[in-house]
């Protein structure tokens, strides 16, 4: 298999996020399994009432980080398909913020491909999430990706 | 920004608590031909002394990548300083 051919379905939407059509997309004769992940919208944020959140990106280098997670996930997992979207913009409570299908023969290798798809979105793709509550708002604690290495300086990256 | 016999006009990206500090989206400064991406970031720290307790969380990007601090920039270069992601 090609991977570079592999017909990946890959997007950053502002309307709400179609689950049927993406769990369609990685739907195929030959495979056993789908594994799907839905990230939804929580009411409660470190013990606050969360009212809603809003989304914004680079959306250029998002979508590359979320390409370059798609053939990481075909290098490394025995996988057919998959499909990922991450949703922008303002979200309601319960809504799907980030979705993401994986098709394969056999069950091991979707369930492990669609969890470290959904760990490395959130600790490589820049996307940020602003959490706003009754008394104010707050940019969600986020993650730092990974160093690159500096060419002159302090901090060799391990 | 100190003269220098070649300059580089890049275009730079503020997102999330960043862009709320410096207070747009988007910049277009000219600085001198291989200044490293932390000099850049010098100018606006500058500017916005807040942007400097941030430093440390902050990463750097250079064409849509994950670049070091000391990485050179060039004409039409596009950097942003991403504050730490929280997408999911």
């Amino acid at each position: 298999m090609n991977k570079s051919l592999q017909p990946d379905l890959l997007l950053l939407v502002r309307d709400p996020i179609d689950h049927a059509a993406l769990i369609q997309h990685v739907r195929a004769a030959e495979d056993g399994a789908i594994v799907t992940f839905d990230g939804c919208v929580r009411n409660h944020s470190h013990g606050r009432r969360t009212l809603y959140l809003d989304y914004e990106a680079y959306e250029s280098m998002a979508l590359g980080k979320i390409r370059e997670i798609a053939a990481q996930i075909h290098e490394k997992f025995p996988i057919h398909l998959m499909s990922m979207a991450h949703r922008l913009g303002r979200l309601e409570i319960g809504e799907t913020s980030v979705f993401i299908a994986v098709s394969s023969a056999h069950r091991p290798a979707a369930f492990e491909a669609c969890r470290f798809a959904i760990d490395t979105l959130k600790r490589t793709v820049p996307i940020w999430k602003k959490e706003y509550f009754v008394d104010g708002a707050v940019w969600a604690e986020g993650e730092m990706p990974p160093a690159p290495l500096e060419t002159c300086a302090a901090k060799p990256a391990s | 920004m100190s003269p220098s016999l070649q300059t580089a006009r890049v275009k730079v990206l503020f997102f999330g608590r960043v862009k709320e500090i410096v207070g747009h989206a988007e910049d277009s400064v000219e600085l001198p031909d291989g200044a490293p991406i932390e000099a850049l970031f010098s100018h606006y720290g500058a500017n916005h002394p807040e942007l400097r307790r941030f430093r440390a969380s902050l990463a750097a990007s250079r064409n849509q990548e994950f670049a070091a601090w000391s990485t050179p920039l060039h004409s039409g270069d596009e950097v942003a300083f991403l504050p730490p992601v929280s997408g999911g």
